[in-house]
């Protein structure tokens, strides 16, 4: 008999352990499967800090927050989601910080709060340069007294497919990457809170495990993504490597400066300078090193002027980072940087509790469009988000198998499909290994459809990622034959997803026909054109390729205005 | 660049065991993870290895190369191509190996776990908002709460390969992050838990866990401030306290560690005396100084007054562990010795900053 819960979450990052701490104790039995250990989730790479209007800097209050997002979203978030959000936000910072969290305090011994990209005040809460190790841990520390208590945690568990019945999801099929062996495990609700596609670009902040899966799965049941062709690209990630370095160096005071020192961003945001928003701020660097201001590529994070005692209190981890990985003590030097792949604003389409279409199916995180971010989100909004509705999304699980009958019997055969369909996969000897198709598509996606989209480079994107397509679909590879630790198996499913996602964006992108937000034509549509496209795009898979219609976006008190910083 | 290496290849199922050598043709700022991917790809897709964020965070790729645990994703290859080496890769130490660089981290878990590592708050009633606690008082646990729970220190943990029961330093660290923690209710359990066998007394103090931790967490600084919270607190019963403390007594009172009592004083009498004869062989070969009279040290004062002023300072419990600082120490070290560097004005220095309005008005 297989395992089976109550409400069994998929991942392990901030999101996933958040919903699963939630539903346990809501008093329902919580399975939570991940294909990493909980604590090597890439939310714990995030750096800079969580926003919540706590006023503890300055004053502050959640209409405020409200407003920034909104504004930041250009218009596109969804207005009920936000006030939500923002409101609820604070309370889930204090529960953080009872539980353990290690923040960094201010003078008065509060928590502290850090400037961050277009927000109205200092409202980002940060532990230095390692705000997301600090969530992980607090969260997976309360995971554990959750263990004591009869909470089930199967790590290295990588899901690939969702299973429903009579319309109703009620648990996933896994490939056990320890022991090897397609396993069920059902739940009579199921949060995905797997994570975004970071992956699909050769230069992201994004870590290997970021491939999509819980999209790709939700797509593959009929479910919408939602805004997915938003793409949120980073201002600040290191050359070559595209790691990240946190906005938090910019909110300590850090300048962007081309080859020849100019403080460029003035001529592009003349109040906020550097910390105008995300998507502003990539364009700004493209628009640099287009015009051959760059330095190979790159313009430079200069954190100099800020001097040693700060860098080293403030940011170690970032001068770690640089110094690792760029060769540069930003003491001394500024930091190369350029824009790389980072968040996906679009996702798995949800309501305010994180229901998607499907009856018992919740999706929480950056797997998830409730939608907060819109076209663009603002740092320190994600971990938050995380944490609000990863919350909410836990009690509305919990809530819904509290009422809900036992899962069918439907998920033994669905088990044999998916294991007939993986042996398959191991069989196949002819063809070629995945590596080349990944590779090659990470470098277009880069090169047609980054922070710049050109009407014949997205054209040309759409026949490569056919072409790739057809290269898997012939059949590739899989060199380990074992059952233990097969990360060559589990890695060749991934690049699936990523194929997946690709179509998606590639259609929801040409059929936007304006700028707005992430979502850049400044060749053909340099405007946002609120008459068309104030609204969500929506796109499902149909048969063998992503089809494509549009949802409104709910607004409550904020009119679109012309967005400057 | 081409890049060598020998990997440990390993099949738990056949128990087959292997050194194989590769070459990838990898570029300059490529690391170790790097490198791995690269034979993954081009080489043998059956190489097993964990990985994920590639930047020193989320704690996967912990291995060993040339017999030191190392975080793959942190050992830049270039000046190990260029000398020409070819290192060794194999799967980290004291925990049982999977598949080629993957190894179990159960019993690393289960360590974790004995330590009860979450916050037992002090507070019966949660405040409204955040509880108020100077910067100054977190920075006690600072360094504790960088452990990315790579194992890194547990693979070169020389007790635990002697015992595999002892808690070891990752799991000793978290203990401290609470210990420390002003919020945690639990202290005295806490230390006397982490007191008994195979507890925080049974580290050897070999270092290597301070020296190989790839995040600065210092995990022997963390166990030695756990031993000196415990004795603050009374808990010093076990013969590892006992030994301890007779070294500060001994240095006290003669400024010499007297050895002679220091068994009867760490092991009590009765079982000093099953040691007697190994005693009367020592003294036999003239490696016993007689315990009358006591040697006292010339200028046992000054051992003295250290005391004294230790003990004025408050410096008991883990305030007075002089920490190695390693991560810190090093950051600051390098900053001092390229001190006095003006960052804007040298042949290389990228140029100083400036806004484009100031040009405007000086133009």
């Amino acid at each position: 008999m297989e395992p089976s819960f109550d409400v069994l979450v998929v991942g392990a990052g901030c999101a996933g352990m958040r919903a699963a701490i939630e539903a346990h104790d809501r008093g329902a039995r919580v399975g939570v499967i991940s294909k990493l250990h909980p604590t090597r989730s890439h939310s714990g790479a995030a750096e800079g800090g969580i926003n919540a209007a706590l006023g503890n800097t300055a004053e502050d209050s959640p209409e405020k927050h409200a407003f920034d997002t909104v504004k930041g979203s250009d218009y596109l978030g969804d207005q009920d989601a936000i006030e939500i959000f923002t409101r609820e936000a604070p309370d889930d910072i204090y529960q953080l910080e009872h539980w353990g969290a290690v923040f960094s305090r201010n003078a008065e011994g509060r928590l502290d709060q850090r400037p961050f990209g277009a927000a109205g005040s200092p409202r980002t809460v940060y532990a230095a340069d390692i705000t997301g190790h600090v969530l992980i841990q607090v969260l997976y520390e309360q995971l554990q007294r959750r263990m004591a208590e009869g909470m089930t945690v199967f790590e290295e568990y990588f899901a690939f497919r969702l299973l429903v019945e009579d319309g109703r999801c009620t648990g996933v099929i896994s490939w056990d990457l320890m022991n090897g062996g397609v396993k069920l495990i059902t739940g009579k609700s199921v949060i995905l809170a797997t994570g975004g596609v970071g992956r699909l670009y050769r230069a992201t902040t994004n870590a290997y495990a970021c491939t999509g899966d819980g999209m790709s799965m939700a797509l593959h049941e009929g479910l919408p993504l939602k805004d997915i062709e938003f793409m949120q690209f980073h201002p600040t990630t290191m050359y070559p490597s595209g790691i990240l370095i946190t906005e938090g160096c910019r909110g300590e005071g850090g300048y962007l400066i081309n080859k020849d020192g100019e403080r460029f961003m003035q001529r592009y945001a003349p109040n906020a300078l550097e910390l105008a928003s995300r998507d502003v701020v990539s364009r700004s660097e493209t628009t640099e090193i287009e015009a051959g201001r760059g330095v190979n590529g790159s313009i430079y994070l200069d954190l100099r002027h800020l001097g040693a005692e700060k860098i080293l209190t403030k940011l170690p981890g970032s001068r770690e980072l640089a110094m690792t990985y760029a060769g540069v003590d930003p003491i001394y030097a500024p930091i190369p940087v350029r824009p790389g792949a980072h968040y996906h604003m679009g996702g798995v389409e949800t309501d305010n509790w994180g229901l998607t279409e499907i009856e018992g199916l919740y999706a929480a995180g950056e797997v998830a469009c409730v939608s907060v971010h819109g076209a663009n989100r603002l740092g320190g909004n994600s971990l938050m988000e995380t944490i609000t509705f990863g919350r909410r999304s836990g009690q509305a699980a919990a809530e819904y198998a509290h009422g809900a009958p036992p899962p069918g019997n439907g998920g033994e055969a669905a088990r044999a499909d998916a294991e007939t369909w993986v042996k398959s996969l191991l069989a196949n000897t002819e063809g070629e290994r995945p590596w080349s198709i990944r590779d090659e598509l990470g470098q277009s996606m880069l090169d047609n459809f980054g922070v710049f989209r050109r009407p014949e480079k997205m054209e040309k994107q759409v026949e490569i990622i056919a072409g790739l397509r057809e290269r898997y679909d012939r059949g590739i590879v899989i060199e380990d034959k074992g059952d233990v630790f097969n990360s060559d198996l589990t890695q060749a499913i991934e690049l699936g997803y990523l194929l997946d996602i690709a179509s998606c964006m590639l259609q929801a992108g040409i059929a936007r026909t304006e700028s707005r937000g992430a979502h850049s034509r400044p060749y053909d549509f340099p405007d946002r054109d609120d008459e068309h496209f104030l609204k969500h795009s929506i796109s499902r898979w149909n048969g063998d390729g992503p089809k494509l219609t549009y949802g409104e976006v709910r607004m409550t008190q904020w009119k679109p205005m012309e967005r400057t910083y | 660049m081409q890049v060598g290496l020998k990997i440990w290849r390993y099949d738990s199922k056949t128990g087959d065991r292997a050194l194989r050598e590769y070459e990838v043709d990898a570029p300059e700022e490529a690391t170790l993870l790097d490198c791995l991917d690269l034979v993954k790809d081009k080489h043998d897709g059956s190489l097993a290895y964990r990985k994920s964020c590639r930047m020193m965070i989320c704690g996967s790729c912990g291995m060993r190369m040339d017999g030191a645990a190392v975080l793959a994703c942190k050992v830049r290859m270039y000046d190990i191509a260029k000398e020409g080496r070819v290192p060794v890769i194999s799967a980290m130490g004291n925990l049982p190996i999977i598949k080629d660089l993957v190894v179990d981290m159960d019993p690393f878990w289960e360590k974790m776990r004995a330590v009860d590592p979450y916050l037992q708050p002090r507070f019966d009633q949660a405040e409204e908002r955040e509880n108020v606690i100077s910067q100054p008082r977190m920075d006690v646990i600072h360094k504790e709460s960088l452990c990315i729970n790579c194992g890194c220190c547990v693979s070169e943990c020389n007790s635990m390969e002697a015992d595999p029961d002892f808690l070891g330093p990752a799991a000793l660290a978290k203990g401290m992050r609470f210990v420390g923690d002003p919020r945690d209710g639990a202290t005295i359990e806490r230390l006397e838990k982490y007191s008994e066998p195979h507890g925080l007394w049974d580290c050897t103090r070999c270092y290597f866990c301070n020296e190989r931790c790839p995040k600065g967490v210092d995990p022997r600084d963390a166990i030695a401030k756990l031993g000196a919270e415990a004795m603050k607190n009374g808990i010093d019963r076990d013969m590892g306290a006992k030994h301890a403390k007779w070294f500060v007594t001994s240095a006290k009172t003669t400024g010499w560690l007297r050895e002679t009592e220091l068994v009867p004083k760490t092991q009590g009498i009765v079982s000093s005396i099953k040691e007697m004869k190994f005693a009367m062989g020592l003294a036999v070969k003239g490696k016993v100084p007689p315990p009358f009279p006591p040697h006292v040290a010339a200028e046992v004062h000054e051992s003295r007054a250290l005391f004294d002023l230790v003990k004025t300072q408050g410096r008991d419990g883990a305030a007075g562990i002089v920490q190695g600082e390693k991560a810190l120490g090093r950051i600051e070290s390098h900053h001092a010795a390229s001190g006095g560097r003006d960052p804007y004005t040298e042949a290389d220095s990228a140029p100083r900053p400036y806004l484009p309005s100031e040009r405007e008005e000086t133009a």
